[in-house]
Order: structure tokens, then C-alpha cells, then sequence
């Protein structure tokens, strides 16, 4: 006689389980679903909605703490001044250079992720490949959209007339100095996605930046500043791109035909889902004029899962992301 | 001078409006950070800290033979000063001295209230963000670990607060007439000389006190004492921040 026509108990997992050992099918199993979610509870498309608090800090010229989902980063502008004699070929006055910013480092921004803010991420270690990577994309995408015009930056002395001068000559205007920003991103909570964070914050921050009156003195040949909140003057910064960020989930692997494979674009991934996806999209969404939007930079790396209806796709929700942002940027 | 005397002897108040015997405002917000097990965020008029805790939990480091022979828990505290926080922006390296100090004696002083009995072998990390720099950075540190820690459910014997307390300038007047000035900011604390106390419990147990300046040891005692009855007035503060928070805890899980 069989011992019993029990069947033996099936193996039950809570969900936390089964995601802590297989990650993977587990998102797997959510997306495949006839109305596919993510575990989050957010469906492919949702975004986080952020929250934007500036100007807490009270030693800053500008600051701004971004909260997206449960990831917080807080960045702080401080103003440094650098004098023009203390540049080695300074530029001319005359020329309005698209590329001085860049020529003279007037914007430094750095991102800390060694803060404690994730389990990967242990204070006291030198900065890891992705807090580095943070770091120059920011910087690159800072100089290449020409956020900042370098006019704003200038600290102008118009020198008095002497003797020398043709009467009809008119006053010289000379740039004495520069203001040198100094960006600290500092990351206080990740759960994925820092880089639209970290680059909310920087917009949110230069922002707010406030610099004070500064001149030139002749007397004492050096610069300086007004200590009245009054006279301070912030940056001229018109059409302000946006980030999106997309991952890929892609159940393709070398054993499997590439068309047997299937893949998903989850926009704004968090933690658990940057872990298991090695594709990203990156995508910079700025307005033009006409309000039809225009592409500053677009990013991707990680695989081949996705093709260019998916891409374009992409494209088209950073643009409306852009739009949603609008909102939180110029309200908050 | 911050505290020019001839101004401070006619209306005995500081710069910023206070008198010998006030503190800045204080706020606190206890859980921000959802991902850690605990968190807390503590403002002590400009000085602004935000503390999170991880653990108990295993050893980072492996456990080597070392960690074995003591059956406690671990207090480990890293202090991550952002470069935007002070008045000039400096980057602080690894190995800064100060901030080490500071660290050391932040374990120290929680290493002794927290039941460490409980937890043997295992280690309890304390990240340190400091916004904002103001003056009594210690003192703000070990109140904002405290409500951290109580956020995150670790048992301890009783809150942690503390403060910091000066010595008014010597005047022309007698000496008697000096008052301890509690609570410093930031142009206080360079100019004069002062001390930082961090007490646990209703009574007052010192747990800290530390003084890198110096004083006339006929101060020491008024400065002290008002120090822990500044510590004491925290106390109350802090108990307060997390009676509300528990309050509001409770009232959405019954909703």
C-alpha cells in the first residue's frame, strides 16, 4: 500500500522571501501579470512624485533637499570668489564665450554617496565608480545645456576715466573677478534613481542661490561684498531640463533566442529594481520656445533589450515628466 | 566681539536677543528616513544634524577573535560633516582628528546608557549627517544620536541630552557677577571660553564633559550646574519630540 495519497507540502514563501532569494523571477512573475505592476505598487509608467524644500541652510548661498520616493538628497551651493589676475590666460571682454564656464571650472559640482545612505554605500570609503560617474554626468550636463551664463558670474569694475582715454571713449568695463560655484550633493537616503534626484537638487538649489553685491575696491585691490540680504542677486536660469531616468528588465540571456526574450521599460526604478536590471535609459527633456520640447541629452547603456519604438517612447514620457516638473519647480 | 561687554552689561542680552539662561530654538523630527532603521532629524537654532542608526546588527568587518570575547554590543559612530555647512567650505578628509574625537566620544557616552548586554556580538552604527554648523555641533550630535536611537528602538536607560555652556567675559565688575551663558552659537563658542555637558536621566548623570579652553577654576562650578540644568530643560524637550511622535504613530495605526 502507498503510505498515504498525501500529497507533501508545497514550499510557501512570503514575499519578502521569495524576492530576497530570487529577485529576478520576482519581478518577473509581477510584470508578466495581464495588467503588469511593479512591486512597489507603481504601474511601468509612474514616476515618484517629488518633494523640493530650499533655502534650510543657513551657511549656504543656496540649498535645496529633494525627496523622491525614499530617496533624499540634499545639495548646498556655496559662492567662492576667483580673481581674474589669478587666472593664467584670462578671457577677453569683449567675446561672449558659450564655453567660459567650462574653461574656467566655474561650476564644481560633487556628489557624496558615501553617507551611509544604502547598504552599499559605507561612510569613510573614497568615492565608489557610480558616486564618480554622478558627478561628471552632472557636470557635463551642466555645460552642455549652458545652464548658467557666465554674465551672471562676472563681478564688473568700471574703471574711471583717465587721462589717456579719448574723450568719446566712454568708461571700461573690466571683469575683476568670477564667482566660482561650489555644488555639494550630499545623499542622505537611496532607493534608486539617484540621478534625477541629485540633479532636481541642483537645479532647486542654483535656483535659490542668492549672491551678494560685490565690487571692486582700488584702494584695497580686492573685492568686495555687501552683507544685506537685499542686495543679493540670484541666477538668471530660463528653460530648466529635467531627468528621466528608465530601467530595463529584460529576461533575455545568451542561451535564449534574442526574439524569445521579452522586456519592460520601468520608469524611475527604485532600489530593487536598479539591482536586477543592468539596462538604463537616461533621457533630458528641456522646452523649447513652441512648448514641443526638445532632447538635451540622452543616455543609455547596460544591453540591447529595447529598440527604437521603445526609445522613442522613453523620449516622449521624459517630455511629459518635464511638464510635471514644471509644476513642483516653480510652485515649490 | 560678539559679546562686547559694555552692551552685555547694560541689557544682559546676546547677540542674538537671548539671555544668559535661554536656549536657541529647538526642533526635532523623528523618523524621516523610512529605509533606516531609525532616524531623526535635530535642529538647535542654526546647527542642524540629521542622525540615522543601522542595527543591531552583524559585525561589518568579520568577526575575528577580538569581537568574540566581549558579550556586548558595539557602538560605532561615523560623523559626515558636509562641506556647505560651515562658513568657509572646506572638505573634510578621512582622518580628521577633530571629527574622530568627536566620534569617540559619542560611542562612549551612548556605549555606556545603551543595554548593550542585549545584543552580544552585534554592532550598532550611528551616521551622523551635520547640515549645518553653529555652534554646540557636540552637544546637537549626542541629542540628535539620542532620538535616533529611540526611533530605532534600541533599549537604553534614559535620554541623552546635552549642551553647551560659556563663561561671560571678565568685566571691570566684581567677579561674582559672571554669568554662565548656556547654549552657544557658533561667534560665541570661537570667542569665549566654554564647556560641553551631556547628561542621561531625570537626576543628571554627567555622561560627557568636555572643555578645550580655559577657564578660572572659580567658574567651572556655575558653569556646570547651569550646564545640567540646560541639559535637564533639553531633557524635557526631547521627551516631548517623541511622546508627540508616539502619539501620532499610534492614532494612524488605529485609523
Amino acid at each position: 500500500m502507498a503510505n498515504g495519497t498525501a500529497k507533501p507540502p508545497g514550499l510557501a514563501f512570503s514575499r519578502e522571501t521569495f524576492a530576497k532569494l530570487t529577485p529576478g523571477p520576482f519581478l518577473q512573475a509581477h510584470l508578466q501579470q495581464p495588467e503588469p505592476i511593479r512591486p512597489n505598487g507603481r504601474s511601468l509608467d509612474a514616476f515618484r512624485t517629488p518633494t523640493i524644500h530650499t533655502g534650510s541652510l543657513s551657511h549656504s548661498n543656496g540649498s535645496a533637499v529633494v525627496r523622491l520616493g525614499d530617496t533624499a538628497i540634499v545639495c548646498g551651493v556655496r559662492a567662492e570668489i576667483l580673481l581674474a589676475s589669478d587666472i593664467p590666460h584670462p578671457p577677453g571682454e569683449d567675446t561672449s564665450e558659450d564655453d567660459l564656464v567650462e574653461r574656467l571650472g566655474l561650476l564644481v559640482p560633487n556628489v557624496e554617496l558615501s553617507t551611509g545612505c544604502s547598504p552599499g554605500h559605507l561612510p569613510g570609503n573614497p568615492p565608489s565608480t557610480v558616486a564618480q560617474a554622478l558627478s561628471y554626468r552632472i557636470l557635463s550636463l551642466l555645460h552642455t545645456s549652458n545652464l548658467i551664463n557666465a554674465d551672471d558670474l562676472r563681478i564688473l569694475y568700471t574703471e574711471p576715466a583717465s587721462e589717456d582715454d579719448l574723450p568719446d571713449e566712454g568708461s571700461k568695463v573690466v571683469t575683476k573677478a568670477f564667482w566660482a560655484l561650489y555644488i555639494d550633493v550630499l545623499c542622505i537616503a537611496l532607493d534608486g534613481n539617484p540621478f534625477d534626484a541629485a540633479w532636481a537638487a541642483v537645479i532647486s538649489a542654483l535656483k535659490s542661490t542668492q549672491l551678494p553685491k560685490a565690487w571692486w575696491d582700488p584702494d584695497r585691490e580686492m573685492i568686495l561684498c555687501s552683507p544685506l540680504a537685499t542686495e543679493t542677486h540670484g541666477l538668471r536660469l530660463d528653460d530648466i531640463p529635467v531627468a528621466s531616468t528608465f530601467a530595463v528588465f529584460s529576461t533575455g540571456s545568451a542561451l535564449k533566442q534574442r526574439s524569445e526574450a521579452e522586456s519592460w521599460v520601468l520608469a524611475d526604478p527604485d532600489g530593487f529594481e536598479e539591482d536586477v536590471c543592468s539596462e538604463t535609459v537616461t533621457a533630458v527633456a528641456r522646452s523649447d520656445d513652441g512648448g514641443v520640447g526638445s532632447i538635451t541629452r540622452l543616455e543609455k547603456s547596460g544591453g540591447g533589450a529595447i529598440g527604437k519604438a521603445a526609445m522613442g517612447r522613453c523620449v516622449h514620457m521624459a517630455q511629459q515628466r518635464w511638464r510635471e516638473w514644471q509644476g513642483v519647480l516653480h510652485g515649490g | 566681539m560678539p559679546l562686547d561687554t559694555s552692551t552685555y552689561g547694560l541689557a544682559h542680552l546676546r547677540l542674538d536677543g537671548r539671555r544668559w539662561n535661554e536656549l536657541r530654538r529647538i526642533h526635532g523630527q523623528i523618523s524621516t528616513q523610512a529605509a533606516a532603521d531609525g532616524s531623526a532629524y535635530f535642529e538647535q537654532g542654526n546647527t542642524k544634524l540629521l542622525c540615522t542608526v543601522t542595527g543591531p546588527q552583524e559585525p561589518k568587518r568579520g568577526g575575528g577573535s577580538s569581537r568574540d570575547q566581549s558579550n556586548e554590543a558595539k557602538v560605532e559612530v561615523e560623523i559626515n560633516v558636509a562641506a556647505f555647512s560651515g562658513m568657509d567650505r572646506k572638505k573634510r578628509t578621512r582622518g580628521d582628528k577633530r571629527v574622530q574625537e568627536m566620534q569617540y566620544t559619542i560611542a562612549s557616552a551612548f556605549q555606556s546608557t545603551i543595554f548593550t548586554h542585549l545584543y552580544p556580538h552585534s554592532t550598532i552604527t550611528l551616521n551622523l549627517h551635520v547640515l549645518s554648523q553653529d555652534g554646540s555641533l557636540l552637544a546637537c550630535a549626542l541629542n540628535a544620536a539620542t532620538l535616533a536611537l529611540i526611533d530605532a528602538g534600541v533599549p537604553m536607560s534614559d535620554y541623552v541630552s546635552a549642551c553647551t555652556v560659556a563663561s561671560a567675559p571678565s568685566s571691570d565688575q566684581s567677579l561674582d557677577e559672571q554669568d554662565p551663558l548656556l547654549d552657544l552659537n557658533g561667534l560665541e563658542e570661537q570667542e569665549l571660553p566654554f564647556l560641553t555637558v551631556g547628561t542621561s536621566g531625570e537626576e543628571g548623570k554627567v555622561l560627557v564633559l568636555i572643555m578645550e579652553t580655559r577657564v578660572q577654576v572659580g567658574r567651572l562650578e556655575a558653569m556646570v550646574s547651569v550646564g545640567l540644568d540646560g541639559c535637564r530643560q533639553i531633557r524635557g524637550i526631547l521627551d516631548g519630540m517623541v511622546r508627540e511622535h508616539g502619539k501620532q504613530v499610534l492614532e494612524s495605526r488605529m485609523s
